[in-house]
């Protein structure tokens, strides 16, 4: 074996360490006097460490586990302060170009591909369907005077086409005749009353 | 006397969905609407008429009292046509036949409806109107609110109801409430800041 394997890896440059000059010689001693003082104490304060992480996972789960973390939880939403400062962070600037930067970024999109992909959705509106309250929702917008007369409005179909185009010549018919009659009078022409607004 | 050719008639659409215009209606559409009426009349008393024969002929009544009956269902059949323009003029103004063909019987001035008293002369004008080869109805060809004999004996007008769409009715119905309480619609707030 070598003079050279008995060196500290830092003393096989001694090229290296004759160019640094005497200043770095000594800071090589007195980083070694160190480590080797320490050396007995590294174990030790290993192990203090792992005690310590070990004492603060124990101290989480114990945490996760009890009723205390729901009550902190609860006491942080009903705070005042953290509601108002939630209902800051929803009204600044930062939350709108978030939500924009969210849409733009077409994660939504995917959001949407990936429900109606997985099912989630066919499950949703089967869910939906199966509920009353939704029916009770659908009896009650049935039995609106509103939709009931938008029904019966749109439900003639033909026949309402046919009415239309009835009534339209039949007040051309009016005109026509009234015209007609008139001339064979020799009367004047009636003048008509002026056009309503439209919807009055 | 007949007012100025072009005058307005007020709004009296009684918020029934529909809102009459000022263009009074003529003869042809009158006609049309009539014929659709009568054969509404016709059809129901001819079911009944033919419901109550088949009852009858299993019966074997007597002639005289077959006779009696045919008199009696005659009374009925005037007094079912009677009623039916009577009590259409006099609650909507519109007969199937005018609700048909969107136009509605008003009476002249303030009043919303026709009362029963002025829809049974009215259709007793009708009548009167008819039996001079029809002559009382020439009159809404010459009449500057084209007003026949029958409208001019009872005072009434038949002008257009046309019957609006859902939206449109809701802003009628709303301007007729501001209308009422003399106070000028709202428009809604702006939304956002």
């Amino acid at each position: 074996m070598s003079e050279n394997h008995r060196l500290d890896p830092q003393d096989q440059r001694p090229n290296r360490r004759r160019a640094q000059g005497p200043l770095a010689m000594i800071a090589g001693v007195g980083g070694r006097a160190a480590s080797a003082a320490l050396r007995p104490l590294a174990a030790p304060a290993s192990a203090a460490a792992e005690a310590g992480l070990t004492l603060e996972r124990r101290a989480v789960d114990r945490l996760l586990e009890s009723d205390e973390l729901g009550r902190i939880v609860n006491a942080a939403i009903d705070n005042p302060h953290v509601q108002a400062a939630v209902e800051q962070a929803l009204a600044s600037e930062g939350a709108t170009r978030l939500v924009d930067s969210l849409v733009d970024s077409g994660l939504v999109d995917r959001l949407m591909t990936r429900l109606f992909d997985s099912g989630a959705i066919d499950r949703l509106l089967y869910r939906l369907v199966s509920s009353d309250a939704l029916w009770d929702v659908v009896d009650e917008v049935a039995a609106s005077p509103t939709v009931t007369a938008a029904i019966s409005q749109q439900g003639l179909g033909f026949a309402d086409q046919v009415g239309e185009e009835v009534r339209a010549r039949s007040r051309t018919a009016d005109d026509w005749i009234e015209r007609t009659a008139r001339r064979l009078a020799h009367r004047p022409p009636r003048t008509l009353p002026p056009e309503p607004e439209p919807g009055v | 006397m007949d007012p100025p050719a072009g005058s307005v008639e007020p709004d009296r659409s009684g918020g029934t969905g529909s809102a009459p215009d000022t263009r009074y209606v003529g003869l042809a559409t009158r006609t049309i609407a009539f014929a659709l009426d009568a054969g509404l009349i016709n059809l129901v008393a001819v079911i009944v008429g033919v419901g109550a024969s088949l009852i009858l002929s299993l019966l074997h009544l007597p002639g005289t009292l077959r006779t009696i009956l045919a008199a009696a269902g005659g009374a009925a059949y005037i007094c079912w046509a009677v009623g039916y323009f009577v009590v259409f003029w006099s609650t909507t103004g519109q007969t199937p036949g005018a609700r048909m063909m969107q136009f509605r019987v008003l009476p002249v001035g303030d009043e919303q409806v026709l009362k029963p008293r002025r829809a049974l002369l009215r259709c007793a004008g009708i009548l009167l109107a008819a039996l001079p080869l029809f002559a009382g109805f020439v009159r809404i060809l010459f009449d500057s609110r084209r007003r026949g004999f029958h409208d001019r004996l009872a005072g009434t007008v038949v002008v257009n109801a046309p019957q609006l769409g859902v939206a449109a009715t809701r802003r009628a119905s709303i301007r007729a409430a501001h209308a009422a309480s003399g106070r000028p619609p709202t428009t809604p707030p702006a939304m956002g800041p």
